[in-house]
C-alpha cells in the first residue's frame, strides 16, 4: 500500500512540475533520470550534517527537476562490510533528507583515515533502490580571534588526526573566511592554507549587531578530501554598536520644525503682501474721500 | 479733459454689452439655470442617500468629482499664471484677453473646490480639517494653498476692476439705481488721480508677481496630493511640472474658446483680433508639444521600469481604457499639434477647434490619472462585486459635473453684465502711453 502511495505521489509530483511547453511529451518515468547524492558538513560544534539529495531530472530538459519527497533515507557509517546505521530521515519537498549526527558520535575510519558515509533508499515498487557514498577525513578547524598589538587578527589552525592522535597540518586547502549577515554570509577572505595555519588582519568597518557582535566563519567548501567543514566564533569586532532607528517624521504627531518654518515664511510673505495691498486700497479711498470733500467745499 | 471724454465714449461703447439681454441670451441663461437646478436635485439625493448613489466604492474612492476639481483648479492656476505674466510684462495683448483670463481664474477657483466637498463622505466633519490639521499632510497644504490663492486672486481681480468701476460710476447716469450704487461702492472713491493711479499700478504689479508664484506653489501642492503617495501611476517626480504644463494647456485652450465665443456673440472683432488667436495658437502649440513630451516621459518610464504594479496599471490602460488612452494621449495632443504646426491651417476656427480637442483630451487624461490607478490596487480583492472594483460615474455625478460647468458659464455671463469684458481702463492707459511715446507700436 505504502509503495503504491509513493508511486502515485511521484507521478502526481512529476505531472505537477512538468513544463507546460513540453506537455505533448511522454510524461513517464522513462523521461527522467534519478539523481541520488550524498554530502557531509562538519559544523562548528563538531556535529555533522549528512544530506542526501533525491531528485528526478528530465533527460531532455535540464530545468525540469522533480524532487522526490517523503522518501525514507538511511544513513550509515561503512567500514569494510560493516554498516553502522547512524539514523534515518525523510526527504522534504526539495527532495533533501538531512540527518544531524551529534558531536559525540564516534566513526570508524579506514586505514587512510577516511570516514565512509552511505545513504540508502531501499526502493519501492515504483522506484528503484538507490545508494550514494562519500568518504571524508575528519578535519579540525581551530579559529582564534585575537587582538595582537591592537590589530584584530584572525588565526586559523587546521589539521587532521592520525591513528595515534597526532596532528597533521592541512596543506594547500582552500579556506573561505566570512562574516554572518542577515540573509547570507559575506566573504572577507579566500586563500589556501599552508602548514596548517592561516592568519590575516580582520577588516575594519564590518557592521555587527546592536552590541557590535559579529559571527566569523572559516569554511572548507566542497573539498574532495574533507567535504564541507565550518568553524564559527562570535566576537564584538563589529561597528555600528548603536543602531539608530530613524522614525518617519511625517508620521509623528508634530511636523518637522523646518516644515513649520517654511510654511510660516511662505504664508507671512503672501499674507503680508495682501495686507499691504488692502492698506493701499484704503489709502486710495482716503484720498478719494478728501477729493470729494474738497470739491463739495468748492461747490 | 480729453481723457474724461474718452472714458465716456468707452462706457457708451461697452454699455450695450452690459445691458444687452436678447431672447437668445435669456433662453441660454434659463437653460444654464435648469442644469444647475438638476445638479441641485442630484446634490440633495446624494446628501440624503450618501455616496451609494455615486459610482465611487471601496476601491475607486475618487471619481469624476476629483477630476472636475483638478480640472477647474488647474484652470484657475493657469489663468492666474497667464494673467500675472500679461500684467507684469505689460503685454500688448493685455487689454484683449486679461479680463477673460481673470474671470476664468476666479470662477474656476470658486467652482473647483466645491467638487472636492462633494467627494467627502462626511461633510459634517469638514471642520475637523481646520480644527486638527496635520501640517505634514499634502491635503492640508492644498487647503491652505487654495484659500490663500482664492483670496489673492479675488484681490488681484478686484484691483484690475477698480478703474473700470470708477469709469462706470462716473458715466452711468442712465443705469438703474442699484447698479449706480454698486459701482459707487466698488469703485472705492477712485478718481484716477496720479497718486491713486500710481498706487493702484504698484500694488497690481506686485500682486501679479504674487499670483504667478502662488499659482506655481498651488499647482505643485495639487500634484503632490497624488505624487507623494506610493500608488502606481501617481508616485512620480515629474508630476508637479507635468501638472503645471497640463494646467497651462487647459488654461490656454479655455481662453481661446472664451475669446472665440465672446468675439462672436458680443461682436468684439475690433478688440479680439485674428492676431490674438494666432499668438494664442502658437502658445498652445508649444504647450501641447511640452504636454506630449511630459506624457510620453511619464508612461515610458513606467513601462520601462516594468514594476509589477505599473505593469498592471499599463495593462488596464491599454485594455479596459484603450480608446480613452488613445483619445487623451494621442488625439488630444497630436491633433492640436498638427493643426497648429502648419501656418496655413491656423485660422480662428481651426485654432478654436484645436483648443476644444485639447480640453476634451486633457479631461480624459485626468480621468486616466485618477480612475485606473484606483482600480488597480496593491492588494487584489477576491470574490468582490465588479462594481466595487470598477468605476462608472452615475447620473448624479454627471448632473453635478454639468451643473458645475453651467455655473461657471452663468457666472461668467453675469460678471460680463457687470463690467465690460475688455478693460476700458487698459485702453485709456494704452492711449495715454501712446501720447507719451507716439512712435510705439499699434499692436494692442
Amino acid at each position: 500500500m505504502k509503495t503504491k502511495i509513493f508511486q502515485y505521489l511521484f507521478i502526481f509530483t512529476a505531472l505537477a512540475f512538468v513544463n507546460p511547453n513540453s506537455f505533448a511529451q511522454e510524461t513517464n518515468l522513462k523521461n527522467y533520470k534519478i539523481r541520488f547524492g550524498l554530502s557531509t558538513t562538519k559544523q562548528a560544534d563538531n556535529s555533522r550534517i549528512l544530506e542526501a539529495s533525491y531528485v528526478a531530472a528530465n533527460k531532455k530538459d535540464r530545468k525540469d527537476r522533480v524532487p522526490i519527497y517523503d522518501a525514507n533515507i538511511n544513513f550509515y557509517n561503512v567500514f569494510a562490510d560493516e554498516e553502522v546505521l547512524l539514523g534515518t530521515a525523510k526527504t522534504d519537498q526539495e527532495g533533501i533528507a538531512q540527518l544531524i549526527v551529534p558531536a559525540n558520535q564516534s566513526y570508524t575510519t579506514n586505514e587512510e583515515g577516511y570516514i565512509n558515509f552511505k545513504a540508502v533508499f531501499d526502493g519501492t515498487d515504483g522506484l528503484d533502490y538507490e545508494e550514494a557514498e562519500v568518504a571524508v577525513k575528519d578535519v579540525f578547524l581551530e579559529l582564534n580571534l585575537e587582538d595582537i598589538d591592537s590589530v584584530k587578527t584572525v588565526i586559523l589552525n587546521a589539521y587532521t588526526l592520525d591513528s595515534l592522535q597526532t596532528k597533521i597540518p592541512l596543506e594547500e586547502t582552500e579556506i573561505i573566511f566570512s562574516v554572518g549577515g542577515m540573509l547570507s554570509k559575506m566573504p572577507i577572505k579566500q586563500d589556501n592554507i599552508s602548514e596548517g595555519r592561516f592568519e590575516f588582519e580582520f577588516p575594519e568597518h564590518i557592521s555587527g549587531d546592536k552590541n557590535g557582535n559579529i559571527d566569523v566563519f572559516a569554511s572548507i567548501i566542497d573539498n574532495d578530501e574533507y567535504g564541507n567543514v565550518i568553524q564559527k566564533k562570535n566576537i564584538a569586532w563589529g561597528i555600528n554598536k548603536n543602531i539608530i532607528t530613524e522614525s518617519n517624521q511625517l508620521w509623528s504627531d508634530v511636523a518637522p520644525i523646518w516644515m513649520y518654518v517654511v510654511l510660516s515664511i511662505l504664508l507671512i510673505g503672501v499674507w503680508a503682501n495682501y495686507a499691504y495691498s488692502i492698506k493701499n486700497l484704503f489709502n486710495i479711498k482716503k484720498e478719494g474721500k478728501e477729493l470729494e470733500l474738497k470739491s463739495e467745499n468748492e461747490n | 479733459m480729453d481723457i474724461i471724454k474718452r472714458k465716456s465714449e468707452l462706457v457708451n461703447e461697452f454699455s450695450p454689452m452690459l445691458e444687452k439681454s436678447t431672447k437668445t441670451s435669456k433662453i441660454w441663461v434659463s437653460f444654464l439655470i435648469l442644469v444647475i437646478l438638476i445638479g441641485l436635485v442630484a446634490f440633495i439625493i446624494q446628501v440624503v442617500n450618501g455616496h451609494i448613489v455615486t459610482g465611487m466604492r471601496d476601491n475607486v474612492v475618487w471619481g469624476i468629482y476629483i477630476i472636475n476639481f483638478i480640472f477647474f483648479v488647474c484652470l484657475s492656476y493657469s489663468g492666474a499664471f497667464i494673467s500675472g505674466i500679461l500684467h507684469f510684462f505689460k503685454s500688448p495683448w493685455k487689454n484683449s484677453v486679461s479680463r477673460i483670463v481673470e474671470i476664468i481664474t476666479v470662477l474656476s477657483l470658486i467652482i473647483g473646490p466645491i467638487f472636492i466637498l462633494l467627494c467627502i463622505g462626511r461633510l459634517d466633519r469638514l471642520y475637523f480639517l481646520f480644527l486638527y490639521p496635520r501640517i505634514q499632510s499634502p491635503i492640508t497644504w492644498d487647503i491652505i494653498a487654495i484659500m490663500t490663492d482664492l483670496l489673492g486672486c479675488f484681490i488681484y481681480l478686484y484691483l484690475t476692476f477698480i478703474p473700470d468701476f470708477a469709469m462706470l460710476r462716473d458715466n452711468s447716469e442712465n443705469a438703474p439705481k442699484w447698479r449706480q450704487k454698486m459701482y459707487k461702492i466698488l469703485a472705492i472713491k477712485y478718481y484716477d488721480t496720479p497718486t491713486q493711479r500710481e498706487a493702484l499700478h504698484k500694488i497690481t504689479r506686485t500682486m501679479s508677481v504674487m499670483v504667478i508664484a502662488l499659482a506655481i506653489v498651488a499647482y505643485s501642492v495639487l500634484a503632490w496630493i497624488f505624487s507623494l503617495t506610493v500608488q502606481p501611476g501617481w508616485n512620480s517626480s515629474i508630476f508637479a511640472p507635468y501638472f503645471i504644463i497640463a494646467g497651462l494647456y487647459s488654461g490656454v485652450s479655455v481662453i481661446i474658446i472664451a475669446m472665440y465665443l465672446i468675439r462672436k456673440f458680443y461682436h468684439l472683432d475690433h478688440y479680439i483680433r485674428k492676431v490674438h488667436f494666432m499668438g494664442a495658437g502658437v502658445i498652445l502649440l508649444i504647450i501641447s508639444i511640452l504636454f506630449g513630451y511630459f506624457t510620453f516621459s511619464e508612461y515610458f518610464s513606467r513601462w520601462f521600469s516594468h514594476k509589477i504594479e505599473d505593469t498592471k496599471l499599463l495593462d488596464t490602460l491599454f485594455n479596459r481604457y484603450f480608446w480613452y488612452f488613445i483619445f487623451a494621449n494621442y488625439i488630444g495632443v497630436l491633433v492640436p499639434v498638427f493643426i497648429l504646426f502648419f501656418k496655413k491651417f491656423r485660422t480662428i476656427k481651426s485654432i478654436t477647434f484645436a483648443a476644444v480637442i485639447a480640453i476634451l483630451g486633457l479631461y480624459v487624461n485626468r480621468y486616466l490619472i485618477v480612475v485606473p490607478t484606483l482600480e488597480t490596487p496593491y492588494l487584489p480583492i477576491q470574490d468582490t462585486r465588479p462594481e466595487y472594483i470598477h468605476y462608472t460615474a452615475t447620473w448624479i455625478e454627471w448632473a453635478l459635473s454639468f451643473a458645475g460647468i453651467a455655473a461657471f458659464i452663468l457666472f461668467f455671463i453675469l460678471i460680463m453684465r457687470l463690467v465690460p469684458i475688455i478693460p476700458m481702463s487698459g485702453i485709456i492707459d494704452y492711449e495715454r502711453e501712446q501720447k507719451r511715446k507716439p512712435h510705439a507700436s499699434n499692436n494692442h
